[in-house]
């Protein structure tokens, strides 16, 4: 089955999302976030979030297949996440999940987040070349994956020792009083300011690092680094300030994404996660990689941040595959490691 | 008419099938944690070769995170196969299996607390609610805090609920009021 139409759940966070494809074509994507509810807390409250779960939950499905222009008994199966993320959060969408799969009698394919964000490209670009290396980056995780095959195997190659990048993002836009989520109220200012004006820190990047843990990220450093700046400099440029910090993190990343390919020889690079939205990310990355010969992709910046068509798409490549669909009774994976693809 | 009643409120995950005024299936699963995975088991035996055509449901109180794994099963399994769904209040499916004529139902609510509601002569008079132990003990009448909600009295219960029974606001502080 090669255009096996699926609808996708993600709750694990603060976005109720159903995404509904076909094959590899996208029929509907609604996203109903609950950040603005969260904006006045600095960050994603667990049980904020799956109370606005399960509100959205009915309306979000509804206006999925009023989107799609299909009836429910045309589904194949039905994809949900089912890990990492918060368990409360999980647990609405992997219940919404079963009772929309028991209701159709169609099989539930419990999927890793992850594995999602990286196959959502495959939505808008070509059918991959894999193997490929991906930079997943977002509030949770930041990880460098050698994708061997997006249905059966992801290896890990290395993930951040500290906060993630979007983390670093929200961490340094709270004490810039910028606003959360941090990582658009950053992009947003630092086109105002210089990123050479500050030389911030890029960790793990010493030629012993290079040697011992050449993929592994650490940001907790050039937070601290900002805070420390902001504390001795109280005249500062907020736009100088935001710019560097970011070319701090986007070179860091950039760094080791291409030297994971050099690495491997595997000369294509996805960047997926939330964090891939980030418009000078988008930029370097385009530049760097053009001269390196290494082909990028990179998913438009809807796509980037949690949708349900990244768990429609992962869903549907599964079937596609003929990989087998998960027990109906399975549980929410809070702490799902990357590698494993689904439950 | 096969009507599916089920609650996820309690530490147990409780799945009834009635049929003509009759239970036909009834299962529970024990574990606080357990509901997610033993909610769709359990319905997925329930409702083999049935046809289902109404949904109930225990709205709470109860702990939040297994609370919402009931409702939102009820809501998509009804949306999915366009039937109505109903929410009560688990209490009430607690209180009917008790005959006293004045008496509290009290489950634990966590952080010391409990959620109770009162029933006189078969109604419901005062809660749900949430409170320490020693205000429903001030009640000075029996306490019923044994049982689990039974999901087949959902249907002899005319007092419906649409929201869930949270009756607490989420713990955060904004960060405007940190020290």
């Amino acid at each position: 089955m090669s255009e096996a139409l699926v609808l996708g759940i993600e709750t694990s966070c603060d976005e109720t999302a159903i995404g509904i494809v076909r094959g590899r074509k996208l029929l509907a994507n609604v996203i109903a976030s609950s950040v603005e509810e969260h904006a006045r807390f600095g960050g994603v409250v667990p049980e904020v979030a799956s109370r606005a779960h399960l509100e959205a939950m009915q309306p979000a499905l509804k206006e999925a297949m009023a989107q799609a222009k299909i009836s429910l008994s045309d589904l194949d199966a039905v994809a949900v996440t089912a890990g990492p993320g918060l368990v409360g959060a999980l647990l609405v969408g992997t219940s919404a999940a079963a009772g929309l799969a028991l209701a159709i009698d169609k099989p539930i394919y419990g999927v890793n987040h992850l594995a999602a964000h990286v196959s959502v490209d495959y939505l808008t670009h070509d059918l991959p070349a894999e193997p490929t290396i991906a930079l997943l980056v977002s509030g949770g995780h930041s990880s460098l994956l050698q994708v061997n095959d997006i249905t059966g195997e992801i290896i890990k190659l290395g993930e951040t020792m500290d906060d993630a990048a979007g983390e670093a993002f929200d961490k340094v836009a709270r004490i810039m009083d910028l606003g959360f989520p941090g990582g658009p109220a950053i992009d947003r200012i630092a086109k105002t300011g210089s990123a050479t004006a500050i030389d911030f820190p890029r960790g793990l990047t010493t030629s012993k690092d290079w040697e011992t843990r050449p993929f592994e990220f650490s940001f907790s450093g050039l937070k601290t680094a900002v805070a420390r700046y902001l504390e001795a400099t109280p005249t500062y440029a907020k736009g100088d300030v935001a710019a560097s910090f970011q070319e701090a993190i986007v070179d860091v990343l950039l760094l080791k994404a291409i030297a994971a390919a050099k690495k491997t020889g595997i000369n294509s690079l996805v960047i997926a996660g939330g964090v891939a939205a980030n418009s000078r990310l988008r930029q370097e990355a385009t530049e760097r990689c053009a001269a390196q010969g290494i082909k990028l992709r990179i998913p438009s910046p809807a796509l980037c941040t949690d949708n349900g068509a990244m768990v429609a798409a992962l869903g549907s490549l599964m079937v596609a595959a003929g990989r087998s669909a998960s027990p109906i009774a399975f549980d929410a994976a809070s702490s799902l490691p990357v590698t494993q693809i689904s439950i | 008419m096969s009507i599916l009643a089920i609650d996820t409120a309690a530490s147990r995950t409780s799945v009834v099938v009635i049929e003509n005024g009759k239970v036909v299936f009834n299962e529970f699963r024990d574990g606080a944690m357990s509901h997610g995975p033993a909610l769709p088991e359990l319905v997925q035996a329930a409702i083999k070769n049935r046809e289902i055509t109404e949904v109930l449901v225990g709205m709470g109180p109860g702990p939040y995170t297994g609370l919402r794994v009931g409702i939102t099963f009820a809501q998509t399994f009804a949306w999915a196969r366009n039937i109505p769904v109903r929410g009560f209040c688990s209490l009430d499916a607690i209180a009917a299996q008790v005959s006293e004529s004045d008496f509290i139902v009290a489950i634990d609510a966590r952080r010391k607390e409990v959620y109770w509601a009162r029933y006189t002569n078969g109604l419901r008079v005062e809660g749900p609610t949430v409170d320490l132990p020693a205000v429903v003990a001030a009640r000075g009448i029996k306490v019923v805090s044994d049982l689990f909600p039974d999901p087949k009295y959902f249907i002899s219960l005319s007092e419906e609920f649409t929201e869930p029974i949270y009756l607490r606001r989420p713990d955060a502080v904004a960060t405007a009021d940190r020290k």
